[in-house]
């Protein structure tokens, strides 16, 4: 019986001793020693950049991970968290920013900044300072543009609209003219293609008054009013239901049978991947508006780098943070491997900024078009603090209206009850 | 055995319905091969079930040996050393619990066996979340232990080794050996192990499949991509691919590619299927 | 002496399996129950000061009832098993009684061929078939039939599932039935009996007992379903994020990150699926008599 719980007390034993096996949280360096950074990050080439650091520092070494994307990697920092193994740096999509700091998963970096947010305008620093503290270093910023296939409109007499009265007309054109060829694609896959689109509709899905109370205004009329346009366009058949990256909208992208993508301003390095036979049959052109002249568009996410609590070398992730961030090397760097447009205004001066990106060799201005977009792509004022369930809330109910083409306005109604009921739940007040 | 079957024709019918029972099973690889020829360009513009015999195969090899410096070769070896490693000593601790509970008598024995018969009943999935919460709280989760240990424990492989162990290993040849002075212990893996070998081959098989196959487990349990099973890995890319263009060529080499030893294992493993066991432990 | 060694072996030979029990099977559950009786709740302030961990009693339960979402998604579960039980123990019992005729050719290469998919994990069969499902790349008429309809979604998950456990079982059943003394029915073959007469009135009910082991095992692994939905996900509209009840646990946990009304769901999913197998063996063993 004795041998049975010494056994058990040998394999637990065990364990414990090799829980230093586990990966995760930075190591602790001897005085003067090497410091050990995790940084998880799932940006595509983002390991070129970090070599440049890491032959630049070599007394502060960061390893990159890719454990998983956007709102996957949250739940996945949330967890590590409570196991005590989260990473040093991550790079958090801005909407997931609240819900981190609401479970104090990312650190306060103020201290460590204060040179580093003087790089930023206001409106950028918004989405990482809450309460006058900051918690994150801006990485990009993707106002909503809209790519088109010039070719295609040159070929169906079409010219880039305006307005959105002039997107539906041109939708309504083309498909009469080629039905086979949809004007773009309605992503109910992908929640920060929609936010963007409410976003520059004057929705404004969180807010607070007080800040103390949330104001949670998912259905709003402004809301409904982006929602019922595109549910008109989804109705008349002209837009296709394929999220963005899909392998059916790969295939449409491929053979000419999308005219158009809204999409972020680092479009054109994902086209290269997606349609390479399309190089030089793009253009970039503002946003639709709702009324003439209105120059607001939204933003497709962007992230910030963050440092986390579970860090111990908050000084020197930090210190990594805002040279990704701000120092020109590395933001040349970035554009050319990853195509971000950084959010840092030094950044949007670069030289290599100065020539259009490989993709479009056609458009000589893009990145100045970009430039003048960018101060009035407005965001939310606040992101909700369990934007998780907002987002699957998203996939989930317009993607079945999609299917049984069930009214977007009512899946509106649902986001929002499931949004305030987990919000009471958690213990928030909900005005 | 003499008999004579009623006629000397071919069975077509039956060998007709079975081949298309293999066909069936055979085409999805058989189109994942397909499509691994074709390179990223081709892949969404050309007729997907006619093979491209350029270097597409080829370049969609190199393409994922370099996508985040090989990582994918990593993820295979990783699933290997989990099945293999945890196979191996799921079956020894099915092997030793097998012929403890079949062949001696002590206190506890039956409360014991039935409650892993009651475990071979319970869906081991579902046990993975809470595995993950629990580990957690040791700092065991992000590695490899963190995944291998909760697969050590295989209720049917025990049942399977117990039932085997009562067949295989007389009673009489371990009172023999008692009389001749050897220990329990020497009886148990010179006697017991040998004479159940066979079955317990076909135990470590059906555990190396089962660990192989594992997803919900290392999903939830590992963060460094460094240590994803090709299950996960392959998974992850699958995702990665909804925000990044041209990595479904990568996603359908890797399927390939995961798939091709396995099927060679099995090949080369078909007489140790004693599957017999599974159903003589019915009777 | 040899006397104690024998009493003390048996301990340790089993030493090792009840120590993992403990620490993977019976640990978890009950810090899973430990945690279903908590909450999470935030302190103060709009982002908050961060959050703690009270007692809420049954509150969890309640709300993992309540919600319409979970028994939606074990009706979907309880439609693909309609559909994967049935077909694998059907398909299983035909190709075994197929390769139990004589004169059949080709028995060894098709059974292989049958087994095969067995060990591809059902993350990469998802895989293979969602690509074949998709109407860009598919080879098998997708741009025609709408694989990921509502309603054809249930085919197409349970179809994935049928491909990988059809062989296992096939070989299960077939073991049984080489088993089979062949006098029993040499002499229905002698008096002119047909194979079809003879495969339902002699073989069918003599292997009853490894058809009932395989629709207990097909059940078991109907109410794990979590990888073939799970993974078609990204391929299509049709597939929601809590489709069966494992992904709904797994979207509590990791996505909404509320560990605890996780922790119920899974307790009452175990108790759940313990009581179905329960019932299940014992309709089993009653069988087999």
């Amino acid at each position: 019986m004795r041998s049975q719980w010494r056994l058990a007390g040998a394999l637990l034993a065990g364990a414990l001793l090799v829980t230093g096996c586990g990966g995760g949280g930075g190591d602790t360096a001897a005085a003067g020693g090497k410091v050990n950074l995790t940084f998880w990050d799932w940006d595509p080439n983002m390991d070129k950049v970090v070599d440049i650091w890491n032959q630049a520092h070599p007394d502060i070494h960061v390893t990159l991970s890719n454990p998983a994307g956007g709102d996957q990697l949250v739940s996945k920092m949330i967890t590590a968290h409570q196991a005590g193994n989260g990473p040093d740096i991550a790079k958090v999509e801005y909407q997931s920013l609240p819900a981190l700091v609401s479970n104090q998963v990312v650190a306060d970096i103020t201290q460590y900044t204060a040179d580093t947010v003087k790089d930023f305008d206001d409106t950028t620093l918004k989405a990482t300072r809450f309460d006058g503290k900051v918690f994150g270093v801006p990485q990009d910023v993707a106002p909503l543009m809209l790519f088109y296939r010039t070719d295609i409109f040159d070929q169906y007499g079409l010219k880039p609209p305006t307005t959105w009265d002039e997107f539906k007309q041109a939708a309504a054109d083309l498909h009469a003219k080629a039905p086979q060829v949809a004007m773009t694609n309605f992503d109910a896959a992908d929640p920060g293609w929609i936010t963007g689109l409410m976003q520059q509709g004057g929705a404004d899905w969180w807010s607070s008054t007080d800040n103390k109370t949330w104001q949670v205004a998912i259905n709003s009329a402004a809301s409904k009013k982006v929602a019922d346009y595109w549910q008109g366009l989804v109705t008349a058949g002209t837009v296709a239901k394929n999220p963005s990256f899909s392998p059916q909208w790969n295939k449409q992208m491929n053979e000419g049978q999308i005219a158009t993508w809204i999409s972020g301003a680092w479009a054109p390095a994902q086209l290269g991947g997606i349609a390479p036979n399309t190089k030089g049959k793009w253009a970039v052109a503002p946003l639709p508006a709702w009324t003439a002249g209105d120059k607001t568009t939204g933003i497709w996410g962007g992230s910030a780098t963050t440092v986390t609590t579970d860090s111990k070398h908050a000084a020197e992730a930090a210190q990594f943070a805002s040279w990704l961030n701000t120092d020109g090397k590395a933001l040349t760097a970035q554009i050319q491997n990853i195509n971000v447009y950084p959010a840092a205004t030094s950044g949007r001066s670069l030289p290599i900024l100065s020539s259009p990106p490989a993709f479009f060799p056609n458009q000589a201005n893009y990145y100045d078009l970009v430039k003048q977009v960018a101060p009035s792509a407005r965001s939310f004022s606040m992101w909700g603090p369990d934007v998780t369930v907002t987002f699957s809330g998203y996939t989930d109910k317009f993607g079945a209206a999609l299917q049984n083409n069930t009214s977007f306005a009512t899946a509106l109604d649902d986001i929002q009850n499931a949004t305030v009921a987990d919000m009471k739940k958690l213990g928030f007040t909900v005005g | 055995m003499t008999v004579s079957v009623n006629s000397g024709r071919i069975r077509l019918l039956p060998t007709a319905a079975l081949v298309l029972g293999a066909i069936y099973c055979v085409v999805p690889t058989l189109w994942i091969l397909i499509a691994a020829t074709k390179s990223k360009t081709d892949l969404f513009s050309t007729a997907t079930y006619l093979p491209s015999f350029g270097a597409g195969i080829w370049q969609n090899i190199v393409d994922l040996s370099t996508y985040q410096g090989g990582i994918f070769w990593q993820w295979m070896l990783n699933s290997f050393g989990y099945a293999l490693i945890g196979g191996v000593v799921a079956s020894l601790v099915s092997a030793a619990c097998g012929y403890g509970i079949a062949l001696y008598e002590f206190r506890g024995r039956k409360v014991v066996f039935n409650v892993i018969l009651a475990c071979v009943l319970l869906p081991q999935i579902v046990l993975a979340i809470p595995q993950y919460l629990l580990l957690s709280n040791v700092g065991l989760t992000d590695s490899y232990l963190g995944v291998l240990l909760p697969q050590l424990f295989n209720p049917y492989g025990i049942y399977l080794c117990r039932i085997y162990a009562a067949s295989s290993v007389p009673q009489s040849l371990l009172e023999a050996g008692r009389i001749d002075g050897a220990s329990e212990w020497k009886l148990f893996h010179t006697v017991g192990l040998r004479l159940m070998g066979p079955g317990l081959i076909t135990v470590f098989l059906l555990q190396f499949i089962a660990i192989w196959n594992n997803f919900l487990l290392p999903f939830v349990m590992v963060n460094s991509d460094s240590k994803f099973p090709l299950t996960v890995g392959l998974y992850s890319l699958l995702r990665h691919g909804a925000a990044e263009a041209s990595l479904y060529s990568l996603v359908i080499t890797g399927t390939l590619l995961s798939v091709l030893p396995v099927i060679a294992l099995f090949l080369s493993l078909q007489r140790y299927w004693r599957l017999d066991l599974v159903t003589g432990a019915l009777k | 002496m040899a006397a104690r060694n024998r009493a003390k072996l048996p301990y340790l030979l089993v030493a090792p399996a009840v120590a993992l029990l403990t620490l993977f099977v019976v640990a978890p559950g009950v810090y899973a129950l430990v945690l279903s009786f908590q909450a999470r709740k935030v302190v103060g302030g709009l982002l908050g000061g961060g959050s703690k961990l009270v007692f809420v009693g049954f509150d969890n339960y309640g709300l993992a009832l309540a919600d319409p979402e979970l028994w939606a998604s074990i009706v979907r579960m309880l439609l693909v098993a309609l559909l994967f039980i049935p077909a694998t123990v059907g398909f299983a019992l035909l190709f075994a009684l197929l390769l139990d005729v004589p004169r059949v050719r080709l028995a060894r290469s098709t059974r292989l061929a049958i087994f095969l998919p067995y060990a591809v994990p059902g993350v990469i069969a998802s895989l293979m078939w969602g690509f074949m499902y998709l109407p860009a790349t598919s080879p098998i008429g997708g741009d025609h039939v709408d694989f990921f309809g509502s309603t054809t979604v249930f085919f197409s998950v349970a179809n994935v599932a049928v491909w990988g456990s059809v062989g296992f079982n096939m070989i299960v059943i077939f073991t049984a039935l080489r088993s089979l003394p062949a006098e029993l029915y040499e002499a229905a073959r002698i008096d002119g009996c047909s194979e079809l007469r003879m495969a339902l009135r002699i073989k069918v009910p003599l292997v009853l007992p490894a058809i009932a082991m395989c629709t207990l095992f097909t059940a078991l692994a109907s109410l794990q379903l979590f990888n073939e939905p799970n993974t078609l996900r990204p391929l299509s509209n049709a597939i929601s994020s809590t489709w069966v009840p494992l992904m709904k646990i797994y979207e509590d946990a990791f996505v909404d990150s509320d560990v605890n009304k996780a922790a119920a769901t899974s307790v009452l999913f175990v108790i759940a699926a313990l009581a179905v197998s329960f019932v299940a063996s014992r309709t089993v063993s009653r069988v087999n008599r």
